[in-house]
């Protein structure tokens, strides 16, 4: 990885540890699931962004497997509660929910526990099974940016009277593209399966991509977690709301 | 008996217009989908806010008079007869993606 995606991905690290710990604290006023579920996700992956950066930061050669082994899990922990915010604020009531959550769970068992099986922990094309992981983990993502999308369009309708208000409507935007972002992030982890025993071209291309997306997962993060009172005042100024028959 | 409260809302829009069931449901059904919201998650405060702010249009546009009146006397029944149907969580996505960004 190249310096500047390592400062990139230590900075993500950092920021969502920050939201993780503030939205369970959220969780411990409210005793709402939600808060309690995102926090949990984020909070694991602060400490595996960390946690996967400080071979790189602390310029260590060797690395237990062992340690590759707890990084690899604590992320692959934190997507269980990340499926299950997804399921329950989005589709409670479907039943194909529970399906996509079933399917992305199992695959990220089996693609887990079959990549990291025989002493080290191969990404790469040649070992099936990370495919199998990568569905796992990407799949979470496409399907929160997706929602996050089409609740985006009705809150917006919802807004123009009055029942949302605009800034709620604008912060299922920014989730959308944070699992947008996040994609794009685990599209570049095929990059480097790709790459990985070749001469690392595209992984080098692929990493200007990776600290982008992370610089940009946090900025819409802020937003949406930390919205600073200037940018609230702006979308709400922004927004479109119907006068009552009565009013006019 | 309406057994939830789009079927109390489409009932009472009936009975305050011209309008045979299937147009008052449909007609019904078009202000919601304008307004964003669920048929089977509605509550009474959305209702209301689409009763005062997109029904009067549509109900203008298929020849009912006074609309705003009307909106607003099947909006007063809807609310004294909500007691006896179904009526949807308050609880959803925008409660929680509300409460995501308070500090």
């Amino acid at each position: 990885m190249e310096e500047n995606a390592y400062i990139a991905s230590i900075a993500a690290g950092i920021f969502f540890l920050v939201a993780g710990v503030r939205l369970l604290r959220l969780h411990r006023r409210t005793g709402e699931r939600p808060e309690l579920l995102l926090g949990l996700y984020f909070a694991f992956s602060g400490l595996y962004y960390l946690g996967y950066n400080i071979p790189n930061l602390f310029q260590i050669d060797t690395w237990p497997y062992q340690l590759d082994l707890l990084v690899e899990w604590t992320f692959v922990l934190g997507v269980f509660p990340y499926l299950f915010f997804i399921r329950s604020v989005f589709r409670p009531d479907d039943a194909w929910g529970g399906w996509i959550v079933g399917a992305c769970s199992v695959f990220l068992l089996a693609g887990t526990v079959l990549t990291t099986d025989g002493g080290s922990v191969d990404y790469s094309f040649g070992n099936p099974w990370f495919i199998v992981q990568w569905l796992g983990y990407t799949a979470p993502s496409f399907w929160l940016g997706w929602e996050a999308l089409l609740y985006r369009q009705n809150a917006t309708k919802r807004a123009r009277i009055g029942l949302c208000p605009p800034i709620v409507a604008n912060r299922y935007l920014l989730i959308a593209l944070f699992g947008g972002f996040q994609v794009l992030a685990c599209l570049g982890d095929l990059s480097f399966a790709n790459d990985i025993n070749g001469d690392q071209a595209i992984s080098l291309f692929t990493d200007a991509i990776l600290g982008g997306t992370e610089i940009a997962s946090v900025a819409v993060l802020w937003l949406a977690f930390f919205p600073p009172l200037f940018y609230t005042n702006w979308i709400t100024r922004r927004a479109v709301i119907l006068p009552t028959p009565m009013d006019g | 008996m309406a057994a939830d409260l789009f079927d109390l809302a489409a009932e009472k829009l009936e009975g305050k217009t011209d309008m045979d069931r299937l147009a008052a449901r449909g007609t019904l059904r078009i202000a919601l989908k304008e307004a964003g919201l669920d048929t089977r998650k509605l509550t009474i405060p959305q209702l209301r806010a689409v009763f005062e702010k997109l029904m009067p249009k549509e109900l203008e546009a298929r020849g009912v008079s006074d609309a705003a009146a009307t909106c607003q006397a099947a909006m007063n029944e809807i609310t004294s007869s909500a007691d006896s149907v179904g009526i949807a969580s308050s609880t959803s996505a925008d409660d929680v993606f509300k409460r995501l960004g308070e500090s």
